[in-house]
This record gives structure tokens, sequence and C-alpha cells, in this order.
């Protein structure tokens, strides 16, 4: 194998400060470590995103012969205007979504973390919009938006204020799904903060009380710093996530995406080009981009919010 | 180490390898191996079949072993994947109206069942609907599980409280068009504002496009949906739009279903299985829905096929299978069932369909049904079909929502179709 | 924490997770009730009876305990591979040096970002090859290590294990996996304990792959013998809803058994010891 030999010494890899540096092989354990996963991926994983990323360049109709093309996808896609639209709508999805959701995950999570009753109960609680059926949530958010017989529109009725057409409105349907999507994964977040703050040691805390530090202080000098990393994580999880974000609107509005197309995420749109309309190639494309897009994005993030702390 | 990086690296050339030449092991016409199990595997999705029908079916050929599995969910993706697969392929499948005409292209992964002897039962079926399953160059590939004729369902009730007809013979009479029932749906309003006479006009545009003869694409793959038999379909539902006479309320959506039993949702116009999902919905309700002719004549929506796999162990045997498991009695055994709609009018006859409905006030409704059912225009339907009309009902649902004016709607629609269609080589 | 402030916290904590647990609560209404009770205006927010109906029918139609069996396997063995491999990869990751580390974790990261539906046909040739078509051997191996707990633990293991505790750990003589095994493991008892949680989850629901992957009617996982609830109309959503309703049960059982692990005083506790 090569890898000695592209490795020569000083110029790649990064042997620890300080110590001698020592042949490949002495790493043996580290890498040994680690095999399982890259093994799994070569043999599972490799071959599928290859596929993908060649379908970008064919044309296939999901049972045919596959045909090169070439650019071609790419050049529809450039004048494609349903699919900028449906880029605007994930990043505004993805806006309205994971900063409330990731928000008030913090907060609930610093608020059980310093609760000393019912901890399990609420953790409970937190943790069941993730395991509740999905058909139910979209039949329950469904009807709690609905116009004539909806949760929402019979309270504001209650109250003498006007009601609005939620599901049948652009804004209504943007607004409708991104609260599916908060409800969703709140609780989640909640749970990976909470595991987060298990790890500041109680003494710092300790530390900032005899200091006279407030709980807003204490919550900015220790815990948020301390997070940072587990931060880190779920703003790039959901990063992934929201970007990719498919199922609420297709279970909410439809695979349209409703009026003005407003729910029509581009994983939506990748999913109606391969499984309804047959066009592989151009779904693969746009599969692509999406790869692109997210790749982007979880750059920013990793570079905003890794910070000092985090080597 | 040196092995695991070794793989590592193999692995990935191989893979790119594979995925460069992905394609020569599906590019061999109807590849797949022979189902050698000694069973005769059946897929359908749940409800596609009548079960008493399958488990006679079964019982009736010892020797074939039929295996049938309902297959949940996304029932196509699953096909598409088994066959690409080549492994574990169905002796025989079925395949759903709206995916048939985009299956057509890949013929020769079926088995032609003029080829097996079904000309002596084709003659049996619909012709219209035996069509929707015949290549261009005459090959069968499916035999028709049932079918959607469509009629328009409407709550007795509240017509008559409006004022309007409410026995079916004189609602058929009166709603023979969509401009009739658009201006009985005015006086509806004015009696009753909470009963809009249309649910849904993105629903109402599709029934109106399947009434026609022509739909977005001809025979010489020539893109037709900026014609005027697209366009008069989109002037009806924005009429209905405008004239406030439709209640933004797509089917399957909670307030339809609480609107069928509220009496706010009074009329579907839909195929024959909609009954099964009115009857899911409505408690108080029961009794008083009837049965009329669909304004403008009768349409379809739906309606599926049994096909047979190049992978079959035996294409006779499997043939004979689904002669016999969709022979006239057995598809109005299959009505009863699940109101799985036969394709064959020979089954009109039989006491499954005369019978009188009580959900319908004791109305026959294979009365509506029947003469429906044998009037279906016959339209070309090309593979993209479906792909190019999808921008028509999102452009329609801009209307309804007033965020764009009809014409502005229409441009856009019509564009976007153009698009699709080019992508794929319609002119 | 004076009193009011207390109390404050927990009406807050209370509405928020009232909020989370309203739409479960509609399960068991639905789960309770007939289908046009669903549909009913104003809606029906009691229980009904008819919850031993829509049990039976769902026993009726689907073989629910065969199928819970299989899925145990597949979601039980997911997530004990899952664990120890990813355990063992993110604490490499978080506190060794070695050449190529940046690279690797780049790629690990890189594989979360392509959307997973359109791999589909592939990942079913592959299985072909394997001969695994069928088998549940295709839902385990493949997701038996993943980018995201490797992501995850890293992530913890950067600020939870000190690399003092590791020295110190080395000098008293323990190798890799000593240092793993008794530094590592247990201070990351509650970032396992979420790992271990979401891993069983996800095995559990995952519905898409196992349908298309599993051929034999009588060897499927819950979620796709539970698909076929699904008609394609009039479906009887009392009887869908039961039968995700019996699906939950086990998903509580297991989050109230790992919870446990977030408990503090177990995790010093076991650093010190």
């Amino acid at each position: 194998m090569t890898l000695t030999a592209t490795a020569p010494p000083r110029s790649t890899g990064t042997p620890a400060p300080g110590r001698p540096r020592k042949s490949i092989w002495s790493y043996w354990r580290f890498y040994l470590a680690l095999s399982p996963f890259y093994v799994l991926f070569a043999v599972f994983g490799l071959y599928p995103v290859a596929s993908t990323i060649l379908l970008a360049f064919q044309k296939w109709d999901g049972l045919g012969p596959r045909q090169m093309v070439g650019l071609q996808n790419f050049r529809f896609l450039i004048e494609d205007s349903t699919f900028w639209l449906s880029l605007w709508n994930t990043l505004v999805l993805f806006v309205m979504s994971t900063a409330p959701t990731l928000t008030i995950a913090l907060v609930l999570a610093v608020m059980l973390n310093s609760a000393i009753r019912f901890k399990g109960v609420y953790r409970i609680a937190y943790f069941i919009p993730n395991i509740t059926s999905l058909v139910a949530a979209a039949i329950f958010f469904a009807a709690v938006f609905s116009t004539n017989f909806g949760l929402i529109n019979s309270g504001l009725r209650a109250l003498g204020l006007p009601t609005e057409d939620w599901l049948g409105q652009p804004w209504g349907i943007k607004i409708a799904i991104s609260t599916m999507i908060v409800w969703q994964w709140t609780g989640y977040n909640t749970i990976i903060y909470l595991a987060g703050l298990q790890a500041i040691p109680t003494e710092q805390y300790e530390a900032a009380k005899v200091d006279g530090a407030g709980p807003f202080r204490t919550f900015f000098s220790i815990t948020l710093p301390q997070l940072r990393p587990v931060v880190l994580f779920t703003v790039i999880i959901s990063t992934i996530g929201g970007l990719q974000t498919f199922t609420e609107p297709q279970v909410m509005v439809g695979e349209t995406g409703g009026a003005d197309q407003s729910g029509l995420t581009t994983v939506l749109y990748f999913y109606n080009t391969a499984f309804r309309a047959n066009d592989y190639g151009y779904a693969g494309a746009i599969a692509v981009s999406i790869f692109l897009l997210v790749l982007l994005f979880t750059a920013i993030n990793w570079r905003l919010f890794r910070g000092r702390s985090t080597e | 180490m040196e092995l695991s990086r070794r793989t590592l690296l193999a692995g990935s050339f191989a893979a790119v390898a594979a995925a460069a030449t992905g394609c020569s092991s599906s590019m061999d016409a109807g590849a797949g191996k022979k189902n050698t199990t000694g069973n005769l595997a059946l897929w359908c999705w749940p409800g596609g079949l009548g079960k008493s029908v399958v488990d006679d079916t079964v019982a009736h050929f010892p020797d074939q072993h039929i295996k049938y599995t309902e297959i949940g969910g996304d029932f196509k993706q699953k096909l598409l994947t088994t066959i690409n697969g080549g492994t574990g392929i169905p002796d025989v499948t079925g395949i759903k109206g709206e995916d048939i005409a985009s299956l057509l292209p890949q013929a020769e992964r079926f088995v032609d069942l003029k080829s097996v002897g079904a000309d002596s039962v084709l003659g049996d079926y619909l012709e219209w609907k035996v069509k929707q399953a015949t290549t261009l160059d005459g090959k069968v590939i499916g035999l028709p599980i049932d079918i959607g004729p469509t009629a328009l369902f409407y709550r007795e009730d509240v017509f008559a409280k409006a004022g309007l007809p409410s026995d079916p013979a004189k609602v058929g009479a009166q709603l023979k068009t969509w401009e009739d029932l658009l201006a009985a749906g005015l006086e509806l309003r004015k009696a009753n504002p909470k009963a809009p006479i249309v649910a849904d006009a993105t629903d109402m545009f599709g029934t109106i496009v399947n009434q026609g003869t022509e739909r977005y694409i001809d025979k010489d793959n020539k893109f037709i949906g900026d014609q005027d038999h697209i366009r008069r379909a989109w002037d009806l539902a924005v009429k209905a739009i405008t004239t406030k006479v439709e209640g933004r309320t797509p089917g399957g959506t909670p307030d339809w279903n609480a609107g069928l039993d509220q009496g706010t949702v009074p009329t579907v116009t839909g195929a024959a299985w909609v009954a099964l999902d009115i009857k899911a919905a409505c408690k108080t309700s029961i009794g008083k829905w009837r049965v009329a002719p669909t304004p403008g004549g009768p349409a379809n929506f739906g309606g599926s096929f049994l096909t047979i796999t190049k992978s079959a162990a035996d294409p006779a045997a499997a043939f004979e299978v689904i002669k016999y498991l969709l022979s006239p009695d057995n598809q109005a055994k299959a009505f009863a069932d699940a109101q799985i709609f036969p394709a064959t009018p020979a089954a009109y006859d039989k006491p499954q369909l005369k019978a009188a409905d009580p959900f319908f006030g004791g109305q026959a409704t294979i009365d509506v049904f029947g003469p429906a059912a044998k009037n279906i225009p016959i339209a070309y339907e090309a593979p993209l079909d479906a792909a190019v009309a999808a921008p028509y009902t999102a452009a329609l649902k801009s209307v309804q929502a007033g965020s764009k004016s009809s014409e502005v709607a229409w441009q856009q629609a019509v564009s976007q179709a153009k698009q699709i269609g080019k992508r794929q080589g319609v002119q | 924490m004076n009193r009011g402030r207390g109390i404050l916290l927990h009406v807050l904590l209370t509405i928020a997770g009232l909020l989370c647990l309203f739409p479960f609560f509609w399960t068991l209404v639905m789960a309770t009730n007939t289908t046009s009770d669903i549909y009913r205006y104003p809606p029906k927010f009691t229980f009904g009876s008819q919850f031993d109906d829509n049990v039976r029918h769902v026993l009726e139609n689907v073989a629910f305990f065969s199928s819970m069996a299989n899925t145990a396997i597949v979601a039980i063995s997911t997530t004990l591979l899952v664990l120890f491999f990813d355990s063992l990869a993110a604490f490499t990751f978080a506190k060794f040096r070695f050449p190529g580390r940046k690279t690797l974790f780049v790629v690990l990261l890189a594989t979360m970002l392509l959307p997973a539906q359109l791999s589909v046909v592939p990942q079913f040739q592959t299985m072909v090859a394997f001969g695994w078509v069928g088998s549940l051997k295709a839902l385990v191996i493949p997701a038996a290590a993943n980018a995201f707990g490797i992501f995850w633990l890293r992530q913890y293991f950067q600020n939870s294990v000190h690399d003092e505790l590791i020295e110190a750990a080395t000098l008293d003589g323990c190798g890799f996996l000593g240092v793993y095994r008794h530094v590592a493991l247990p201070s990351a008892r509650p970032a396992l304990a979420f790992l271990g949680i979401f891993t069983f989850v996800a095995s559990w629901n995952d519905y898409f792959w196992p349908l298309i992957v599993l051929t034999d009617p009588d060897h499927l996982t819950l979620q796709v013998a539970l698909s076929s609830l699904n008609k394609a109309h009039g479906v009887d959503y009392s009887m869908v809803m039961t039968g995700a309703l019996l699906a939950m049960v086990p998903l509580v059982i297991v989050f109230i058994v790992f919870a446990r692990q977030f408990i503090k005083g177990a995790t010093e506790g076991a650093i010190r010891g």
C-alpha cells in the first residue's frame, strides 16, 4: 500500500506536539478502533453514493436502460424556477423551525437540570413526540390548523377574532409545518442538552455561586461555554435534518406543497421528481445540489459555532 | 489494518465501476431470476383485492401454492426496487391505475397476456380499461382488477333543505353539466352559506380533465396541455372559485372528513371507491347520501391491474390463476368484499351489485355506476401524463388562496408543465 | 432557589410537557373510539369503549407478536453494536492524535449529508449481491455503526473525559482498551444513554428500508406489518392508531430504563470508583 509513501515526514498527519514522531504502524490501535464505521460505509454506503452521483449525469425512468446525458440535468436545474422556489422554501422553513427548536430546547434543558422533583416525568413527556406515530401527529396537526373544524380557528372564533385559512395560505402553510417540526424535535434536543449538562462538573457551579453569580451569569459564563461541543452537534444535526425536511409538508399539505407551492421543500421536489414523475436522473441532480447546500451550511455552522473552545 | 485499507480502496473502485456499468444488469430486458421457490408469489396492496376472492383462489389452485403478500406503504417503489434488484420478483403483481401508463414503456418486463391466451377473455372486460394496459404496438400487460367510474355523491337532506331537487333521477336531470352544478351552487349558497356545492376546485379540475378524450400529451408525444380542452376545465374550476361555490376542502383532509357528516361537504364527485371513504367518516348522516350521474358525463379515477412478470415460473399457469381471480363472478364478490368496482360489465347484473345500499337510502348505486362504466371516454394517457399534470393543480391552489390571478397562474402552470415535458423529450 | 422561582419553573416545564403529550393523548382517544368518532365536531376528547375491539382487530389482521419479536431482535442487536463501535471510534477521535484524523472525520461528516431516498435501488442491489434479501441481517449489519453516533459521542468526550484522567490511567498501566473501558465509558453514561435510546427508537420505527428488503410475509418487522392496516380506501384510523400505540409501549419502557443513566450521581460515582 502506498500510504507510507504518501505520508512523508512532517508534511501530512498531525503528530501530537511534543511527542517524538512515530511510524504510521504505531497508530494501528486507533485505525482499528475507527475501522468498523469506515468498513461498513465502504461495503454498504459507497456504491449507493457513487450511484446517486452518477445518476445526476444520466437519464433514467427507474426501470429501463440508463443513458448518459452529461450536464444536461444541471442545465435544466438552473432554469427551473420550481427548484429555486423549493430552495427558498427549504431555507425559510429551516430558520422558522430550527431557531425556536434549539432555543426552547436549551431553556427547557437548563430548567429541567435545575429542577429537583419530577425530573423523570418531564423527561418522558419530552421524549414522547419522538415516538408518537407520524400518522397520528399528521392527523392531529392537520386537525389543529383546519379551517372549519380546526382547534386554532375554534379558539379564534371563541375570542371573536377573524379566522384564518391556515393550510390554504402560503404563510399559514409555513407556520403550520414549522409548528409540527418544532413539536417533534424540541424534546429530542432537550434530552441531548440534558445529557450534555451532566458533563459539567458541579464544582464549577458551586464556585460561581460563591462568587455571587446569578442564574443568567452562570448560564452565560459556565453552562454555555461548557456545552459548546454539544450545541455544535445539535446545530449541525438540525442543519442536516432541517435542510432535508420532507415528511412534514408531505403529510400536511400534500405533494404539490399547497398554495403557491409554499410547502414544497427541495427534498419533497426531489421525491416528486423521482417517484412521481419517474425522472430519476433529474432527481439525482437535485440530490447532488441538496448535498452541496447542506455541505455549505454545515461548513458555515462549523465555523460559526466552533469558536475557540474546541480545538 | 493493511487488509482493511486495501479492502476499502478496492471496494471503492469496485463501487465506482459497478455504478458506471450499473446499467448493464438492468438493460437486458426482463432480467431477473425465474422464481424457483415452487410457490406462486402474488403481490398487491392492502385492500387491493377482495379477501374472500383471494382465499378462494388460493384454495382453488392447490398445486400452485399461491403465496399472497399485501404490501403497505409505497407499493410501486418496492416493486421497482425489487425488479431492479433481480431477485424475489413476484410471479404476479398488482399495478395501480395511476402507474400503468408510466410502466408501458417497460412492457418487456411483463408477459404479454395475449401470448398466454388472454384473447379468449379480454372481451369480458371494458375496452377502454384494457386499452390502458395495452402498448402502442398491441401488447396487453395487465388484466383489469377494477375501475373507478365517477358519480356525484350528494347529501339528499342538504339539497332538499335548500330547495334543490333531491331525488337521484331529478338531480341527474337538472345537473347535467358543470355550468348547471355551479348555478345550483349559487342557489345552495343563498340558502346555506356553509355548504359549498364543490368541495374543492382542484379536485373538480381533475374530474373534468378525466371526462375528456384528450389529456396533456398526445400520441405523437406532443404537449397539448395549453389547448382548449384543458383551458375549459381550468376556467370552470376558476369560476367555482370566483363565484364562491367551492370550499377549498380537498378530499381526505380533516375538514373534508368532518364536513361529510356535518353537511358542510354536501357533494363529492368521485370514483365508486370514494364510497368507502365517505362511509368510514360518517356516523350521523347514514341513509342521507345519494348517488347521481357526474355533471358533464362519466369519468374514471384509478382502477388497477394484475400483471405477470417475466420472472414468473410458469406464465401460462399464472394466467389461469389471474383469469380465475378476476372472472366476472369473482369481481362481483370483490365488490361485496370491499367496494372493488368490477371491470367486467357481466358482473353488474349480479346480486352483489344490484343490492340496495342502506347507506345511500336504499338506492342501488349500480344504476348510476353501471352506465357510467360503459361510457367512459377513451383518452390516450402518456407515460409522463401525471408528471405534467401536477403543475396545474399546484397553480389552481394559488388561485384558491387568492395569491395569484387566474391568468398568471395559468401561464405559470403551462410553462412548468412544458419544462417537465421538455426534460423528458416531449415536444 | 427560592420557592416562587421553583413554582414558576415547574409551571413552565409542565406546560411544555403537556404540549408534547397532547398528540399522544389524541392517539389514545382515537384508539379507544371508532373512526367516525375521530371526525366528529365538536371533536371528541374523551376515551371511548372501543379499545378492546380495536386491539382485537389489530391482532386479527397483523401477526403482531411474531413481528414484534423480529423487531426486538433487530433493535437490540443494532443498539448494542452501535454503542460499542461508535463509542470506540468517538473516543479515538476525541482524545488521540494520529495521521489522517481530520480527513477521516470530514469524510465521516460528509456521509451524513446525502439524502438517502435515492440510494434505495443500489442498496437493494448490494443486498442481492450478499444474498441478504429477506434476512434480518440486511437491517442490522449496515446499521451497526453510524456517523451520527460517532459525531455525538466525540463532542461529548471532548469535555467530559479529561486528559489528566487518561494520563493517570495510562500511568497506572492501562492500555488503549483499558482507558476506554475504565475512563471513557463510565464518564459518558448520559451520552451513551441518549445514543442507546435513539438508536433503539430509530431501529424500532424504521419502516422504509425494511419494507423494501424484507420479502417473506410471515417474517416482517412490526412497522412493516402494521403498514398493511393502511388500506387504499376507507382507512380504519382507530385501528391504525391502536396498532401505533401498541408498538410504542416497548419504546417507553426502554426509555425509562435507559433514562436512569442520566442521573448525575451515578456518573460521578463511576468515575471515582
